[in-house]
């Protein structure tokens, strides 16, 4: 068994640390204090083609799969964007690109995946309603077909990136969820152009105010008469849950890589600040009450690399992910969370203080064991998908 | 056009640096080795006059082993090949010696303009380039901001206190060029990985005929005696304004032989 990073990885490593070493905590700490979309780093990201790591080269893009992708996200996040910031990577390249280059028409893939390669078009990905979070499959917003096109209505919300996004993949039901047999058939993905639906009045967003991840905003989405004509249905019509699994798995991995790259970016202040610190005539880190809990973060995190690494691998060679997925998500949100709170805690009274960073850590980490999926759902798939317990539910 | 271009790795200025206790020259394992940053600016010029004359850069670096990766990242821009000069007779050169065993390298591969970044963060003596040219008996174009070529003719605007000069040689020369020259372009992933493949030569002194006597600590011109961490920054003056204070400031500046 081989644990080394491919050649290509080990580039993304290198060609992403190189641009986010011009950007420091400090970088983070004002794009999100100003609620900004970190501007320079994603025009750098464009101009070295790091947005297309995952559309095909004839497509324009680098022809990698999700393991560059989820390496690139790490990277990033480790930088110190940390997990809510990392979404800003995770949308196009990560929602868009991938799914587009694996589920697209012919089309399709010519129409948007160049521009997603530069950056020039960026996507957002709309499935949460008000009333279908965890139960996804429950959505509400429906499609009914019209001669070439379909007429949508519904309302989704927590709808990150809208503001910038040029396509949103939109999640429908083309059949009723109280009659699609089984659950999982009659859901319908759509390419819908967000500055024409909204220029048409058919789409309408309204930020939702966050406690945190605030350079990408989360919304609430009107939908409104829109129509969609046919040939923006992605994948195929009523077979919309396979490109959602397809959707599903890898923003687990991207997310979770997300979250390693926060858990680094914590323990890295933690451990920084124990050694800095001292507290009855020596560092705070040499008390094994301080000193522990960073270690025991330090062995989560790489327990949770091991396990990213291998879903992004199994889904890049066509085998079954979800396990592995879930269970990467799940340790990496966890070693994130703890990461924070151990960083947390080291610093003390000044954790406190928005004059470090460890605020916004812990408030980002806190995502990952909500969205895109919440803990108590990737538990529920281990219990009864893996273990064959009994559903609750 | 044949484009040779210096590069040097330097310890990130972004982490700590300190010198070795034994023979006082930079710990250079201590500290992550990064490109120096000018050196970024050399390259991309490079880059640029070969996308608009054709022709060829290659990179050229003395360093330690450790500095193949800074090589790595010049090749990953978009350099064709590179030249590593690493020895360990080397260590501990000044810029006098410096300037000798690139200069020999230079002779032995060849090339129509040299460029350099105008100072390494490290070292920053700044006179490379000068001895460079002097060595090899060329015209030399320093503190460039601005590069033209037109067949052997070359050009530059070398910024000065009061604008800029305009420099007028043909080639061979050399050049060094300061920061508002370009904007370095990022490696690519395609760069990267096109980089592992691009041919790197490593030369000992042996193999460009540099002379063990001529260079390392031992046949430095100037000597690191002795050296000690900089001293805590003391509490500043602060100058309350009572209706007074621009007198204040000014007396305050004249106490320290600023005005
Ligand atoms: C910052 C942010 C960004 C987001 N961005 C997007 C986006 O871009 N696009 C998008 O579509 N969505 C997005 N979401 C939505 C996110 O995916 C959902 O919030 C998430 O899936 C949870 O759904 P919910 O909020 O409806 O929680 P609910 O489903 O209401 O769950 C509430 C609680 O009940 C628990 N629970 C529910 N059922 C069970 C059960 N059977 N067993 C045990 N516990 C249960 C849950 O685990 C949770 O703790 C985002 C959310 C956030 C916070």
């Amino acid at each position: 068994m081989d644990f080394s990073l491919p050649e290509s990885a080990q580039a993304v490593q290198r060609g992403v640390a190189d641009i986010c070493s011009h950007y420091d905590m400090a970088y983070w700490e004002r794009c999100e204090a100003g609620k900004r979309w970190p501007e320079e780093v994603w025009e750098d990201l464009a101009k070295g083609g790091w947005l297309g790591l995952a559309v095909p080269e004839e497509y324009g893009g680098a022809g990698q799969g999700l393991l560059e992708l989820a390496v690139a996200t790490e990277t990033l996040s480790a930088s110190g964007s940390a997990g809510g910031s990392a979404f800003t990577y995770v949308l196009t390249p990560g929602f868009g690109a991938m799914t587009l280059a694996r589920h697209g028409t012919p089309e399709q893939k010519a129409a948007l995946l160049p521009g997603l390669a530069t950056g020039e078009l960026e996507t957002c990905f709309a499935l949460t309603e008000p009333d279908a979070g965890s139960n996804s499959l429950a959505i509400s917003t429906f499609a009914r077909e019209d001669g070439s096109d379909f007429v949508v209505n519904g309302q989704k919300i927590w709808i990150t990136g809208v503001q910038r996004a040029t396509w949103m993949l939109l999640v429908t039901r083309t059949i009723p969820a109280a009659e699609a047999r089984p659950r999982t058939n009659g859901m319908t993905v759509f390419l819908v152009n967000v500055p024409e639906a909204v220029a048409a009045g058919q789409l309408s967003y309204r930020p939702i105010p966050k406690m945190g991840a605030n350079t990408t905003p989360s919304n609430m989405v009107f939908i409104d008469d829109l129509r969609v004509p046919a040939t923006n249905v992605l994948g195929e019509l009523h077979g919309g849950a396979t490109v959602l699994w397809d959707v599903l798995n890898p923003e687990r991995i991207l997310l979770g890589a997300s979250a390693l790259g926060g858990a680094e970016v914590a323990l890295r202040a933690g451990v920084d600040y124990a050694k800095q610190r001292e507290v009855f005539g020596r560092p705070i880190g040499s008390n094994q009450a301080i000193a522990f809990p960073l270690a025991q973060v330090k062995a989560k995190i790489e327990l949770a690399r091991l396990m990213l690494y291998k879903a992004a691998w199994s889904f890049d060679n066509g085998l079954p992910c979800g396990t592995e997925a879930n269970i990467a998500k799940l340790t990496a949100s966890q070693a994130a969370w703890e990461a924070a709170d151990a960083a947390f805690q080291t610093h003390g009274g000044m954790a406190y203080s928005l004059e470090y960073p460890v605020a916004r850590l812990l408030t980002d980490a806190r995502i990952g064991k909500i969205a895109p999926v919440t803990e108590e759902l990737l538990l529920n798939y281990l219990a009864t998908q893996v273990l064959g317990l009994p559903r609750s539910f | 056009m044949n484009i040779v271009v210096c590069v040097k790795q330097v310890p990130d200025t972004a982490t700590e640096r300190k010198l070795r206790s034994d023979d006082k020259t930079l710990d250079r394992d201590a500290a992550d080795g990064v490109v120096n940053e000018l050196d970024e600016y050399a390259v991309e010029e490079a880059l640029r006059l070969k996308e608009a004359h054709g022709g060829e850069v290659t990179v050229l670096s003395m360093g330690p082993a450790k500095a193949t990766e800074t090589i790595r990242k010049a090749l990953a821009m978009g350099a064709d090949k590179a030249v590593h000069l690493s020895d360990d007779a080397l260590r501990g050169s000044d810029a006098l010696s410096t300037s000798y065993a690139l200069a020999e390298t230079l002779k032995k591969i060849g090339f129509d303009l040299v460029i350099l970044g105008s100072e390494s963060t490290d070292a920053r003596t700044g006179v490379l380039a000068a001895m460079l040219a002097e060595r090899l008996g060329t015209p030399q174009l320093t503190l460039a901001n601005k590069v033209e070529v037109d067949g052997s003719a070359i050009a530059i605007q070398r910024v000065t206190d009061y604008g800029y000069d305009k420099v007028e040689a043909s080639l061979p020369a050399v050049v060094s060029v300061v920061e508002k020259i370009n904007e370095p372009r990022y490696p690519s992933f395609k760069g990267i990985m096109a980089a592992k493949k691009k041919p790197v030569e490593t030369l000992a002194i042996g193999d460009a005929e540099i002379s063990a006597d001529q260079v390392g600590l031992a046949s430095a011109w100037s000597e690191v005696v002795d050296f000690a961490a900089a001293p805590p920054r003391a509490a500043g003056t602060v100058v309350k304004d009572e209706g007074d204070g621009g007198v204040k400031a000014a007396e305050f500046l004249a106490s320290k032989k600023f005005v």
